[in-house]
């Protein structure tokens, strides 16, 4: 009965006292931080091999491990990384039926560039500014090289050859039930590799390592989401251990970005199947970036140690501990307590915040827009003067002031302002229900009895859809409906979860109107969601928006590498799709983060070898965590000296 | 006895079938897809797409997909489609820490329970029995997550203490008992709070029983007999009430991994309930199968052990 009775009460009294030395300990605990960086992230990484990875979490640990061959700097321009020298060109290929139609053409390309020195270039014609290197027979084939890629020069050429009466032969189209091609257009990109760089593993990096990464990708067995940027590569070649050269199969811009691309080790995987890379690699991988991959555990956290031979000198961070926070609240308490150094604050907190002294708040325009798309398939929305009545009936900026407490501007467009092909000079159509109304009596819709506008005897109305789960959309959708009621439209608001959302409404193109947001990161080429070619299911331009001009200019824009040329092109297509209020812009919310004041300052490489920069973290065009991997803590700065000094 | 192993067995078997072919239409035929990068990227072509289905047999018929699922599941080969990892070496990898989470709460809410039912049945129908009882209710009324966040909150905005994941970051710990201690804090709070609602079905069960004993005519003749109250209490009462006890833990452990989803998320714990949750949202149906399957024979194993159990402490039961 002793025993009996020790046991009822002598464990709920053992278990009351274990909990009291825990709790003691855990607020006795020293507060002195290692000298180690804490994020936290919603989501885990589905797994750490950057090209097989598409998820935020996956790429933002990943930054810190890799590198590819370019990379953003702070203004988001695109710098070199492993690579510290690029070219682009061009190789055209004419061919002709006779070795004389050749010679010919090569005649007369040449008499058209040769300009006498002095001559007034502003009536100089087109020809002779074509960027040609080098020009050359070979059998009956005519190779143009010239300095800059893009189809204008080519298609200048040929019609040149054209006028002198030379028909070329044309060559096979590249997709199955394409056109015929006049020439070959093949853009060249030649890559300077950095001298001296190591794996994490000790072993030099390589062109071959370059190479693999592109076959890699390509491998059908590793189903690897990055293939379509790759799949215009026609050939690449790594003449020299520091020179890789990828020749394309025609132009396309958004290649040369492509070459962010992390950079996957060959001497590691080269032997492998891709199938064993789940355990061999995918969790303890190993790269060239500023930290080594230290553990991972699974749902917890994963360890970044500093990698003291990084190219360009080691980080000050002993590690980095990424962990793995689901809960949006808990990610808060984190942060409260110092276990994560950053916090990404929802717009509602961040007044209150802002006047707390113990914090630094980085605001930016995030990457994402969120709008309403009108089903342009439905009779409804296929009047613009209707969609610009829309437009000019709901309230955005209060939308603004009460969805996001202000934090964010009202969306012009396609781009957001962060890109830095965005147009400034688009305006936002302004809240106006007064023009609204008359632009609706204009367009024949009478208000009728019910005060619901009325054309040829059908009302206006429909119905708005929205995913269950995101209160901003649901909030957006619900002040729609109320401000196009004062203008005499009835809206439906229907919330389905966002799986049910794809599958019954967007894949299929069956809906009215629809609540999203897309968060396109950098990348100007939006073809995908614009062009009229993807109007199919579950392609992306699901509302079936077509606009023989917009079409023109995006294929345009994927042909041309300048980057002038590039901002001139984005910003027509931004004016035209502006004009034509396929979706109705929103608006681009505010991200901010927030970090306890003076946690952290910058210490980043300087222009010149050997020169160091030392900053409070700020803003920058990249954002505030760009440099990340020179983050350091103060209180450890004498080590940073130290480094330094070194 | 073999004859009932045999006959429990051979129907755990058909259970687990049924089990593993209900879970399986479930998720499949729940709208959404399992891309591990979103379906509206514009960055991932058609043919992408294509591919990775045809990697993870999802082009094939729902019966087929079954198959290929239910043959990797045994030949050990069955992969997760959100990081191709082998989904047992998942599983397996967070066992100890739920296993660490659910047997705490099972240690906890058995103590607490005890205690508290002994408490009630010993006041019954005094204000310490109506107390017991309104404090019982309130546990197993409340919701897990509010207490959850009410005490992570108190906790964190009051002491400032760190209480998520399993143990504490980014500081230096002073010696290897403060380090364990910081563990065991770092268990015992989801734990506890994960315990209270089988702790207050406990001590309900518990009171019920032992006020029915504690009217048996034998305890009334150990009374007039002139045993002291607390032998009376803890070697004829306590002993024979502890039957429902006994088969309550058999049903503690569904009810603990089904409430460890929502408590291991909040509190950050890398449990199989956060593993299950996560795998739904990302529509990872080998994983869900396969988790599924392992947290049902569990079940089954759970009850068969409780039936055991209750043959051993109760003679009069018997297993044919």
């Amino acid at each position: 009965m002793r025993t009996l009775r020790l046991f009822l009460y002598g464990v709920p009294a053992a278990l009351i006292l274990l909990l009291v030395a825990a709790f003691v300990n855990a607020t006795y605990l020293s507060v002195a931080k290692k000298n180690e960086m804490s994020i936290g992230t919603l989501g885990e990484p589905s797994t750490l091999n950057p090209i097989q990875q598409a998820d935020s979490a996956s790429s933002q640990v990943g930054g810190l491990m890799f590198n590819g061959l370019l990379k953003y700097n702070q203004n988001l321009e695109v710098v070199g990384d492993l690579a510290t020298k690029w070219e682009l060109s061009q190789e055209t290929t004419f061919q002709f039926a006779t070795e004389e139609d050749a010679d010919k053409a090569l005649h007369s390309v040449n008499v058209h560039r040769s300009i006498c020195p002095g001559t007034n270039t502003a009536t100089l014609p087109k020809e002779a500014f074509w960027p040609i290197t080098e020009i050359d027979r070979s059998g009956a084939k005519l190779l143009i090289h010239l300095g800059q890629p893009g189809l204008d020069d080519s298609q200048g050429i040929h019609e040149l050859l054209l006028k002198e009466g030379l028909r070329p032969l044309p060559f096979p189209a590249l997709e199955p039930g394409g056109k015929e091609r006049p020439f070959l257009a093949e853009p060249i990109i030649r890559f300077t590799l950095r001298d001296g760089v190591r794996w994490h593993d000790g072993a030099p990096f390589t062109s071959a390592d370059v190479s693999f990464t592109y076959r890699a990708i390509m491998d059908e067995r590793v189903a690897s989401p990055r293939r379509s940027d790759f799949e215009l590569v026609s050939q690449l070649e790594t003449p020299a251990p520091l020179q890789v050269i990828v020749r394309y199969k025609k132009p396309f811009s958004p290649a040369l970005l492509s070459w962010m691309q992390a950079i996957l080790p060959e001497h590691l995987l080269g032997q492998s199947e891709p199938s064993k890379w789940a355990e061999l690699y995918n969790r303890k991988p190993v790269g060239t970036g500023p930290f080594k991959f230290g553990s991972w555990k699974t749902n917890e956290f994963i360890r970044l140690v500093k990698n003291p031979d990084y190219f360009l000198g080691s980080p000050w961070l002993d590690s980095v501990v990424f962990r793995v926070l689901p809960d949006p609240l808990t990610l808060q308490l984190a942060f409260q307590t110092k276990q994560v150094d950053f916090w990404n604050v929802d717009p509602w907190a961040v007044k209150s915040l802002e006047k707390d002294p113990r914090f630094d708040l980085f605001s930016s325009p995030g990457n994402m827009y969120n709008y309403i798309g009108w089903n342009l398939r439905r009779p409804l929305f296929q009047d613009l003067q209707v969609r610009r009545a829309l437009a000019q009936a709901v309230n955005v900026p209060q939308m603004i002031k009460y969805i996001i407490y202000g934090r964010g501007v009202q969306s012009t467009g396609i781009f957001t302002p962060q890109m830095w092909f965005f147009d400034p000079s688009v305006k936002a159509l302004p809240y106006d229900p007064a023009a609204a109304r008359v632009l609706l009596d204009a367009a024949g819709w009478k208000v009728g009895p019910d005060g619901i506008r009325v054309k040829d005897g059908k009302r206006f109305t429909f119905t708005l859809l929205a995913n269950n789960g995101n209160e901003v959309r649901r909030d957006i959708a619900t002040l729609v409906q109320d401000d196009l009621k004062q203008v005499g439209i009835e809206v439906k608001v229907e919330i389905y979860e966002w799986a049910v959302l794809l599958k019954r409404f967007v894949n299929k193109g069956e809906f009215d109107a629809i609540v999203l947001g897309w968060g396109l990161g950098y990348d100007f080429d939006q073809y995908g969601i614009w062009h009229s070619s993807q109007t199919h299911p579950e392609e992306l331009n699901f509302i079936g928006y077509s606009n023989p001009q917009v079409d023109h200019l995006l294929t345009d824009l994927r042909q041309e590498y300048g980057r002038p040329e590039i901002i001139s092109i984005a910003a027509r297509i931004q004016q035209a799709i502006y004009a034509d209020q396929p979706y109705l812009f929103l608006f681009v919310p505010e991200g901010t983060s927030v970090m306890w004041k003076g946690s952290y300052r910058i210490r980043r490489p300087g222009p010149k070898p050997g020169e160091w920069i030392d900053s409070p973290v700020t803003m920058t065009k990249a954002g505030w965590s760009y440099d990340m991997e020179w983050f350091y803590r103060p209180e450890y700065a004498p080590k940073a000296q130290r480094q330094k000094a070194k | 006895m073999t004859s009932f192993l045999i006959r429990r067995l051979s129907l755990s078997v058909v259970l687990l079938f049924i089990i593993s072919l209900i879970s399986f239409f479930i998720v499949t035929l729940t709208p959404g897809s399992p891309y591990p990068w979103g379906e509206l990227n514009p960055k991932i072509s058609a043919e992408v797409k294509a591919n990775f289905r045809k990697k993870f047999h999802l082009d094939r018929p729902l019966h087929e997909q079954y198959a290929f699922i239910m043959r990797d599941l045994f030949t050990g080969n069955l992969r997760s489609i959100k990081d191709d990892r082998p989904v047992m070496a998942k599983i397996l990898e967070r066992l100890p820490a739920t296993l660490a989470l659910n047997f705490t709460a099972i240690l906890i809410s058995l103590a607490f329970g005890t205690l508290l039912g002994v408490y009630a049945a010993r006041h019954a129908g005094c204000w310490q029995d109506m107390a017991g009882s309104f404090l019982a209710f309130l546990f197993i009324a409340l919701p897990g997550f509010w207490i959850s966040y009410l005490l992570a909150i108190v906790l964190v905005k009051e002491f400032g203490v760190p209480i998520l994941g399993t143990q504490s970051y980014g500081i230096e710990f002073p010696n290897a008992a403060a380090a364990e201690l910081d563990r065991i804090w770092h268990l015992l709070i989801p734990a506890t709070i994960l315990a209270l609602g089988g702790l207050a079905a406990q001590s309900r069960y518990l009171r019920a029983t032992m006020i029915e004993t504690l009217r048996e005519d034998y305890i009334r003749t150990a009374r007039a007999k002139g045993l002291a109250e607390e032998v009376i209490l803890y070697k004829h009462a306590l002993r024979n009430s502890i039957r429902p006890l006994v088969t309550g833990i058999g049903m503690l452990l569904p009810a603990l991994i089904s409430g460890s989803v929502i408590i291991e998320s909040i509190f950050a714990y890398p449990g199989m309930g956060r593993l299950g949750y996560e795998a739904v949202l990302e529509r990872d149906y080998p994983t869900i199968v396969a988790l599924n399957f392992v947290v049902a024979a569990l079940v089954l194993l759970g009850n068969l052990i409780s039936d055991l159990l209750y043959a051993a402490v109760d003679p009069r039961v018997r297993l044919e």
